[in-house]
């Protein structure tokens, strides 16, 4: 490669040879105005050579003295010169008759017979000025007055006025930048806050200032002492979300009396780290470990070896705990299994396994299987010999068979409270009409993300439904998600008006929390029956309507007036709401003109905070 | 019959530090303003005197501290945090809790 290179530096010197190589076009530019590049850098070399040689020259000729004029760094006159002198003889005459020079001289002739005028000296130059004798600014070396108000400099100089002036100024503005800073910093916060729902009027509780310490001070923390419970889990909650929970600080959390642990991320804690757990804490009988990648086959192997009363397991992404080993788990532990959440797993729990599951945990009552990747059709068909289950709440990403799906409903549903049903998109009306024969002691349903379900499916579902008013619902995500027919079809898909005007008359009385996000087909004038003001919903305090676009300001000073509980409004995607007076205590989030600065009338809910965080 | 009535209550540590406080500020702590509810009968609400025998003066000086900020900012919004003693949170963590503060 190196060959072909040099024949075109070589051609391009001589000019004449036509092999070229890649020019820049700069180069190109040059060249065709005739300037030279090479001419350029040589003339540039002849200048620096030329004055190199001149300093040099120079140097030579006047010896010393340019050293001394740099030490000196002004020119003075010979006047000048002596009148300073003069000025300076008299103030070291001055010093040598003062009282403070007799005194540290007599203390210096003491320890040493050194030079008198040392003192003197000495003296001189630390003395400061007194207002009204001319000094040489340290900064701009000007002669001024030195007054009373003169500032002194960064190396303890003083300063003329105009110096003195801006160091002031930019004293200032230093000062006014760290205070912008700190209250944005707080906007944030506010912001942020605001996000998950907390508005905060009055102080924060003082338990949650000292957790707010702790966690500030938590690698110089021992140990907890014995803070009870429910102080431990908000810890864990605020060391999980700043991810500082590691194999130190988890030992925090651990005491041979708990009953009860939660780790909200264990994102950094090694396999030791969880058998640490179950040794030290042997009667732990409620385990809530997430984001535990490391809890592998030896740990079950330590549960199932010590005999844990394991009653309550919630895991998640716990991947390398083996089908086999599950296996082994629920065989073991199975009976005493009360409630079993898992999530994200995409590697083992495979149907078989699951089987194995149900067959071993009788006792089970709630179960979570949410982003279990290998189940589908085959685990909710076994699923229904669990007729003792309470709580169920299933997200499988595989597409299931409808007919399934409503088998299931119609075996466990009696003795369901809680029924989440999340992204079933196949799911259909005899879903909802199997929920509305056969569960009667629902107060959680979420049932999300289908398109064909139909509004007359939704309305049916609550219309003289023997089950007794809800206090959750999540509908969000009913919708038709045909794109080329945006207001949906003729007949309504999904939750539109007449499915979400039975669900408020059936459940509104009791409703605590409503979702019906995205449920894009509810007309404004189903919104505006519902919150018209006069309607009361006496209990309903979080709803989210984001992206309802059809919602507007009306509907949600409506909303603020029939809904005297409400705390928490989530409306994004809402852009008809403009400038609305949010009351005290409620957080409308997700509306970037929201004037929060106005409050309305209401009361301060004193637990706002409590109602809402985790 | 005074005392039930006296617009200042008396908190009194385990060390016997005692802190004199308005009672409006005692009650922003729960467990104080049910101790001292008048409906109550208890002791500490005919005589106007909590004692506290699970917190200490230090610790409670702190508590009382934080009674009056909070009282101070009841109704206003953006509060700043009250400054905590590092070593003293656990401490008064515990105090909080039992206070129901």
């Amino acid at each position: 490669m190196s060959k072909p290179v040099a024949i075109t530096m070589a051609g391009r010197r001589a000019a004449n040879n036509q092999i070229r190589g890649p020019q820049s076009a700069l180069t190109d530019f040059l060249a065709s105005n005739n300037i030279s590049a090479a001419q350029i850098s040589a003339d540039y070399e002849r200048r620096q050579r030329e004055a190199r040689r001149q300093q040099e020259q120079e140097s030579t000729a006047n010896g010393e003295s340019i050293d001394q004029k740099d030490d000196e760094e002004r020119v003075e006159t010979a006047a000048q010169k002596k009148k300073r002198k003069r000025q300076q003889e008299k103030t070291l005459a001055k010093i040598k008759e003062s009282k403070d020079y007799k005194r540290q001289k007599k203390r210096k002739d003491e320890g040493s017979d050194g030079e008198n005028d040392d003192v003197a000296w000495d003296m001189y130059t630390r003395r400061k000025p007194l207002p009204g004798q001319l000094e040489n600014c340290e900064n701009c070396e000007k002669r001024f007055t030195v007054t009373a108000y003169s500032k002194t400099g960064p190396d303890g100089g003083l300063l003329c006025t105009k110096c003195s002036k801006e160091q002031e100024d930019q004293k200032k503005k230093d000062q006014k930048s760290k205070k912008q800073a700190v209250s944005r910093d707080k906007r944030r916060h506010v912001q942020s806050n605001l996000l998950d729902g907390i508005v905060q009027i009055g102080s924060r509780t003082l338990q949650e200032l000292c957790i707010k310490e702790v966690a500030n001070n938590i690698h110089e923390v021992e140990e907890f002492g014995d803070l009870p419970q429910s102080l431990l889990n908000r810890l864990s909650q605020i060391l999980s979300r700043r991810r500082v929970i590691t194999s130190r600080t988890l030992e925090l959390f651990l005491r041979p009396d708990l009953e009860t642990i939660d780790i909200y991320d264990c994102g950094k804690l090694e396999t030791e780290d969880y058998i640490k757990i179950f040794s030290v804490v042997p009667k732990v009988q409620n385990l809530n470990l997430r984001n535990a990648g490391q809890f592998k086959d030896e740990v079950v192997d330590y549960i199932i070896e010590r005999n844990v009363p394991l009653r309550i397991l919630q895991l998640e992404a716990a991947n390398l705990v083996s089908n086999g080993k599950w296996a082994e788990f629920f065989e073991n532990c199975g009976l005493r299994l009360e409630t079993l959440k898992l999530s994200w797993l995409d590697y083992s729990m495979d149907e078989d396994t699951f089987m194995c599951l149900i067959r071993h945990c009788p006792n089970i009552k709630r179960l979570k299987m949410k982003k279990c990747f290998r189940l589908g059709d085959v685990a909710l068909g076994v699923m229904t010999e669990l007729r003792q289950l309470e709580h169920v709440s299933l997200r499988f990403p595989t597409a299931t068979t409808p007919g399934v799906l409503a088998d299931l409903i119609s075996s466990v549903g009696p003795g369901l409270r809680t029924l989440s049903l999340e992204g079933f998109s196949d799911a259909d009306d005899d879903a909802l009409s199997m929920i509305h024969s056969n569960c009667t002691q629902l107060s959680k349903l979420r049932f999300t993300e289908n398109d064909c379900c139909t509004d007359v499916g939704f309305a049916s579902l609550f219309i003289n439904w023997s089950n007794p008013a809800l206090a959750f619902i999540d509908f969000s995500s009913n919708r038709s998600v045909d794109y080329a027919v945006p207001d949906g079809p003729e007949d309504p898909v999904g939750l539109a008006s007449g499915g979400f005007e039975a669900l408020i008359r059936h459940s509104g009385s009791r409703l605590e929390r409503l979702d019906i996000s995205s449920c894009r087909h509810i007309t404004y004038e189903s919104f505006s029956r519902v919150f018209d003001g006069k309607q009361q919903y006496p209990v309903l305090k979080d709803i989210n309507i984001s992206f309802l676009t059809k919602i507007d300001t009306s509907i949600v000073a409506g909303m603020f007036r029939s809904c005297p509980e409400l705390i928490k409004v989530t409306a994004f995607g809402c852009f008809n709401v403009t400038e609305v007076a949010v009351p005290k205590g409620v957080a409308l989030i997700g509306v970037p003109n929201a004037q929060d600065a106005i409050v309305q009338e209401g009361e301060v809910d004193a637990d706002v905070w409590n109602g809402l965080t985790m | 019959m005074a005392a039930s009535s006296s617009p200042y209550v008396t908190l009194i540590s385990n060390d016997g530090f005692e802190f004199i406080v308005s009672r409006d500020a005692a009650c922003v702590a729960g467990t104080v303003k049910k101790m001292l509810d008048p409906h109550s009968s208890f002791a500490e609400s005919i005589s106007g005197r909590c004692t506290l025998g699970t917190i200490n003066g230090v610790v409670l000086e702190k508590v009382c501290e934080y009674l009056y900020y909070n009282l101070k900012h009841k109704d206003e919004k953006d509060v700043p945090d009250m400054e905590i003693p590092p070593e003293l949170c656990l401490e008064l963590l515990m105090a909080a809790d039992y206070l129901h503060v």
